[in-house]
């Protein structure tokens, strides 16, 4: 399964090239046809958002995950990497964004797993590299008690002590703190110095262009552009990483953009949501308030607490702190079921991973919120049926009826039936958490419909997105989450992107 | 792609007619296959067999295993004999009380598979060995361990694995009434269709709202409950109380639910299926004892039969997802050269 | 002082303890039982239990379980006793039981490693096919006598005790010093205990799995032949049950089904413990019967302790990767900063 790639060959100085990488997992594609390279001696970023397709490329790369159809090509030669012995064979090694660790054996045996040396004569080696790091206690311990930051040096220390010609590492600084990066930048420094490659896949933009002389940008599976990175600006970077629409599509939004907004400032109520000084795992005293018929943007860059935020509003962070009022009552001892119940409805950032059910009939999934008010107690199949042929048409799904296997849906039909689930709970509140990511601009279409119509109804939203534009156009007011907290609130008469933009990275004031 | 829903009536149109074929090759042999009668008499050879796995099925559609039920149905054996003999009390209290250990035994089980993130198998391991030592403790302690079991039940409880209505075996009708229940609750009921979901995506299942312990609890308690039921049942059947009538049937029953077609990762699998496969297992046996392959030797086509469905359906699963990659690729390219056409 | 500390961290050195203590506690109670005669026909018995526990605790490393290995001592026994029979020299019928162990081996590992088949089904499968296979060997009967040839491995003793327990015991220790020395060998480890990680640093998973179930298969061909010769005849349930009391005394002996834990003296041990066990219920004159619910209420609680350690600590992996992402953001630098200021 391939297509006719023409010429293709390593250019000089070229340790790896990799033509038209096509992926899929499952029927749904993941990447469409990425090409990408790497030269010796050069750090080459690989940017992008949740979902675009990055970790699965390098994956390829190190032999992890099989390609089903594109060339990569090493020294001149075309090769195939059925495993990542085969890949290590070549020199390539990938450290992988969650530490692997193996918890009942040493940390010192943990690094040199698989390598074939002997072990005397490594220690002092892998010492150095440990206390160069920072890393903490003896590489003589056991590692089942590492900290997490501990765990991605011992994955870092992996990398470099083997005798690699590309190093690939996948975020690896996101539990790190500023003296251990600044110490692995050096380490890449010296490694690129000596000819070897680095791809280092990250989504924070200073890192990359602090460290990086190339970025590429991944979004949806395919490359945006590949640029040296002094040739680049960060807000062109970030601007590559959000999805684009053709103009059809831009002039259709603005029109129907224009006939909500009026509406929306008009209804100023009840808070039907408050959060007070909620903190958990990835966000600290977090407080806001969610107005009836609202729609409350809440802009951020990965990582910033966001979804982490939600969860714990409906009650999946069993850690989580503080107050959340919904219709004026406290909700104690959350779960999804209670939430569901009262009213507030969560549609997931991943639905592959937390939304929808894959291998079943489209109509399995959208009754899946409500089988008690299907039933009684049998499932009534014409209910069932009548309930997800009403959502198919409203949302506009397309598929051959409500028994359709789900899995052959497009990705952002599959996001439609999860809508679907959640909305049929009739939910007073709900929110979005990135739920045009990885659709078609088609259906992102449907989907910002479907929000003005949920306003008209009176439903209040709460929309979590990485795409800033988004956000502007579809909020009535826009609150900025950076490294778990807070950081700006931006009323609609204020909506500025740049502002918003450097909130959501850590820099400028709210106003 | 109506996938999953057509594949179960197909599969089981397959078994049904395995079974057919079955039945008319060993009746070429021993004509009394072909006697309706004796065929239905004969199933409450291998009841047991079905009691347990038609509930066990339940489980495996959620993603896990039970290994204790051999164990449970030793224990309620016992519990049953005790009651009956040393306490004296009556038939059908002591029924209920076994059912309730039975009932008592899966709830343990799905308590700790509900509310540790152990893994069944091992969870189940380690309460097999528990309710095996209890039982086996108990027999012993009354005397009854080894070949003596417990005797001495009046007609009136032995008939049930004896009786018939007209040439239908009591049992037979029996587990008739239970398929069709378990087959209604697996597809029409909120607890039945949690099965799948979980089965599928136990996280999503969790965002949407489903109650997910209790749906894992209610799973083991009904294969709590089948294997009291299938432990009372061979009570009956050899007359005898005994702590170790499980003894040889987690492969039986295992075979049977993965036969029938129930995934053995869990998220899809149909009841009728295992009724259909318990049946052609059972059959199985009896057929080739009636040509002299003792049952110590059928076990090796029992076995053999469960390794190669697992081998043969996962081969299947790869084959398919690869054809949908195949398919999904010839599709995106197609839309690429179009567009680059224009 | 932190070698004794790291020693009582291992689980077969606490077991070891307990079983001495509980040796001592019983002979002042009975001192018959503290006896030498008694305490080395515990050991004996005890052997085909630790041969089986031994092989079986390399599939439990590796995340894996064999319930056949009953089975396979069966079937090698069956082997074992028929080729003897027919005049096969000790040496050459011993062979015969040790490679029909490792056909059993063979037989899972290619329905694991290759199948990818749950091992859980596919050596229940085996333990069938195993099962059904001895009656078609030995023609329904069961293998009444063997040559005196064969009996006399169990007579033969060396100072004074078993030469059974000396091959044992130097089975245990050769196994011990091949882990220690071979990394190939040592690879059952980390295929256990995070197999993704061992995935990536390229180790040969399928190999490892595979050969696991082949030194499982042969550790019931050698309990085979001290079966054979102990009992000195062949029943057709020979070996049925012993899968679970082998999977209990490694767990016990510290071979955690989690996987990725355990040496070769936790079998040694746990084996010995189990055995001692229905000994000293004998001497205590206690019934026998309420034994085996005792070792399986150890035997639960072991496993959830082991289990609920390592998900305890998981969690609090989980835990810091949370505190982590709110609280060590990597701040932006002055030349980025910079690069910002210019949106």
């Amino acid at each position: 399964m391939s297509l006719d790639l023409g010429k293709q060959t390593n250019t000089k100085g070229q340790l790896a090239s990799l033509f038209s990488i096509w992926k899929f997992f499952g029927g749904i594609p993941v990447l469409k046809g990425v090409d990408i390279d790497i030269v010796a001696g050069e750090v080459h970023a690989l940017l992008g958002g949740n979902g675009s397709g990055k970790s699965t490329l390098m994956k390829i790369l190190s032999g992890a995950y099989q390609k089903d159809s594109g060339n990569i090509i090493v020294n001149g030669q075309s090769v195939n990497f059925p495993d990542p012995q085969t890949a290590h064979s070549y020199g390539i090694y990938l450290v992988p964004q969650e530490p692997k660790i193996f918890p009942n054996m040493t940390v010192f045996d943990n690094i040199i797993c698989g390598m074939k040396v002997k072990e005397s004569a490594f220690s002092e080696r892998v010492e150095a590299y440990a206390r160069d790091l920072g890393f903490e206690g003896s590489i003589m311990d056991n590692a089942y008690s590492l900290s997490i930051a501990n765990q991605q040096l011992l994955e870092i220390i992996r990398g470099l002590v083997r005798d690699v010609r590309i190093l690939i590492l996948d975020e690896p600084t996101s539990t790190l703190a500023f003296k251990e990066v600044s110490a692995l930048f050096e380490r890449i420094k010296i490694l690129t110095k000596r000819g070897i490659g680095v791809f280092f896949i990250s989504h924070r933009i200073n890192e990359i262009f602090e460290i990086s002389d190339r970025i590429s940008v991944l979004r949806d599976g395919n490359i945006v552009f590949t640029k040296d990175t002094r040739n680049c600006t960060a807000q062109e970077a970030i601007k590559a990483m959000l999805p684009a629409l053709d103009d059809d599509e831009s002039t259709e939004i603005s029109s129907a953009k224009l006939e909500a907004k009026a509406k929306v400032t008009a209804d100023k109520s009840e808070a039907i949501l408050r959060i007070e000084h909620l903190s958990g795992y990835g966000f600290s005293d977090v407080s806001f308030s969610v107005y009836e018929g609202e729609v409350l943007g809440l802009a951020g860059v990965v990582g910033a607490g966001r979804t982490e935020l939600a969860h714990a509003v409906i009650g999946l962070d069993p850690f989580s702190r503080g107050k959340v009022v919904f219709k004026g009552v406290e909700l104690k001892n959350r779960s999804p079921l209670k939430c569901l119940e009262v009213g507030l409805g969560y549609v997931p950032e991943d639905r592959y991973l937390h939304g929808i059910f894959l291998d079943l009939p489209n109509k399995y999934t959208i009754t899946a919120a409500v089988l008690s008010q299907i039933s009684k107690p049998l499932i009534s199949k014409k209910k069932e049926e009548n309930l997800a042929r009403e959502f198919i048409k409203n949302l506009n799904i397309k598929a051959n009826s409500a028994d359709q296997i789900s899995r052959t849906l497009s990705g952002g039909n599959q996001q439609k039936v999860v809508l679907a689930k959640i909305l049929s709970a009739n939910p007073s509140l709900v929110i979005l958490d990135e739920p045009t990511r990885g659709v078609d601009a088609k259906a992102r279409l449907d989907i910002y419909k479907l929000i003005r119509e949920l306003q008209k109804k009176g439903t209040s939203i709460i929309l979590i997105s990485s795409d800033l534009q988004e956000i502007i156009q579809e909020s009535s007011r826009i609150l900025v989450m950076h490294a778990g907290r807070i950081a700006a609130e931006f009323k609609s008469s204020n909506f500025d992107l740049e502002k918003i933009t450097s909130a959501a990275f850590g820099l400028g004031v709210s106003i | 792609m109506k996938l999953k829903i057509s594949f179960f009536k197909q599969w089981d149109a397959i078994l049904l007619i395995l079974l057919a074929a079955e039945i008319l090759c060993f009746g070429l042999i021993n004509e009394s296959f072909l006697n309706i009668k004796n065929l239905l008499y004969s199933t409450n050879d291998f009841m047991h067999i079905m009691l347990v796995s038609l509930p066990l099925t339940l489980v495996i559609i959620t993603g896990g295993i039970d290994v204790s039920i051999g164990s449970i149905m030793g224990l309620a054996s016992i519990i049953f004999g005790v009651l009956w003999k040393f306490l004296v009390f009556p038939l059908w209290l002591s029924f209920v009380v076994s059912l309730g250990v039975g009932l008592l035994a899966g709830f343990i089980n799905g308590l700790l598979v509900a509310y540790t993130d152990i893994n069944s198998l091992v969870l189940t391991l380690g309460t097999m060995f528990l309710f095996q030592g209890l039982a086996t403790g108990l027999a012993g302690s009354i005397g009854a361990s080894g070949y003596n079991g417990i005797g001495g039940f009046p007609e009136s409880f032995t008939n049930i694995a004896y009786g018939a209505c007209g040439a239908v075996p009591y049992a037979f009708i029996f587990v008739i009434l239970l398929g069709f229940l378990i087959f209604l609750l697996l597809n029409r009921t909120p607890l039945g269709r949690s099965l799948y979901l979980i089965g599928v995506n136990k996280n999503a299942a969790i965002f949407s709202g489903i109650k997910v312990k209790r749906v894992i609890i209610s799973s083991f308690i009904f294969t709590g409950l089948g294997s009291a039921l299938a432990g009372i049942f061979l009570t009956a059947y050899f007359t005898s109380s005994r702590s170790d009538l499980g003894k040889d049937v987690l492969m039986p029953a295992l075979t049977s639910v993965v036969f029938g077609g129930t995934s053995i990762t869990g998220g899809a699998g149909a009841v009728s299926g295992t009724f259909i496969a318990a049946l052609f297992l059972g059959y199985l046996k009896q057929g080739l004892m009636a040509i002299g392959v003792t049952s110590d030797v059928s076990q090796v086509t029992v076995g053999i039969i469960l390794i190669a469905t697992v081998i043969i359906k996962g081969i299947a699963t790869q084959s398919l997802l690869n054809r949908m990659n195949r398919l999904a690729f010839k599709k995106a390219t197609v839309l690429v050269n179009e567009h680059h056409g224009n | 002082m932190k070698f004794w500390s790291n020693l009582l961290k291992k689980r077969e050195v606490v077991v070891l303890l307990l079983l001495v203590l509980m040796i001592i506690g019983i002979s002042l109670i009975n001192p018959d039982f503290g006896k030498i005669d008694n305490l080395h026909g515990i050991i004996a018995n005890a052997l085909i239990l630790i041969l089986l526990s031994l092989g079986e605790s390399f599939v439990i490393i590796t995340k894996g379980i064999d319930v056949s290995v009953g089975a396979a001592m069966g079937f090698a026994a069956v082997c074992l006793g028929l080729s003897a029979n027919s005049g096969a020299s000790v040496p050459l019928a011993s062979f015969v039981a040790i490679s029909a162990g490792i056909f059993s081996g063979v037989l899972n590992g290619v329905g694991v490693a290759v199948f990818n088949v749950p091992p859980i089904i596919m050596t229940l499968g085996s333990m069938g096919v195993l099962r059904g296979l001895m009656p078609v060997l030995t023609g329904g009967s069961w293998v009444d006598s063997v040559p005196q040839s064969v009996k006399n491995i169990a007579n033969v003793k060396i100072l004074s005790i078993d030469a059974i327990i000396w091959a044992t015991l130097i089975i245990v220790l050769l196994t011990f010093i091949i882990l220690k020395m071979s990394k190939k060998a040592r690879y059952v480890y980390p295929v256990g205990d995070n197999e993704e990680g061992a995935f990536l640093l390229g180790l040969p998973i399928k190999r490892t799995k595979f050969l696991a179930y082949v030194v499982s298969g042969c550790f019931a061909g050698l309990a085979a032949i001290l079966f054979v010769s102990q009992l000195s005849f062949i029943p057709m349930q020979a070996g049925s049950g012993q899968e679970m009391r082998a999977i209990a005394a490694s767990v016990l002996g510290g071979v955690s089904l989690a996987g990725g834990v355990g040496s070769p003296f936790g079998p040694l041990v746990g084996g010995l413990f189990l055995t001692s066990i229905d000994s000293m219920l004998i001497f205590l004159k206690i019934p026998a019967f309420w034994n085996d619910a005792v070792a399986g209420m150890i035997l639960l609680v072991v496993v959830l302790f082991d289990f609920t350690i390592r998900k305890m600590v998981e969690k609090e992996n989980k835990k810091q990767r949370m505190l982590g992402k709110s609280t060590s953001y990597h701040g932006s630098t002055p030349q980025t900063r910079k690069v910002m200021e210019e949106l």
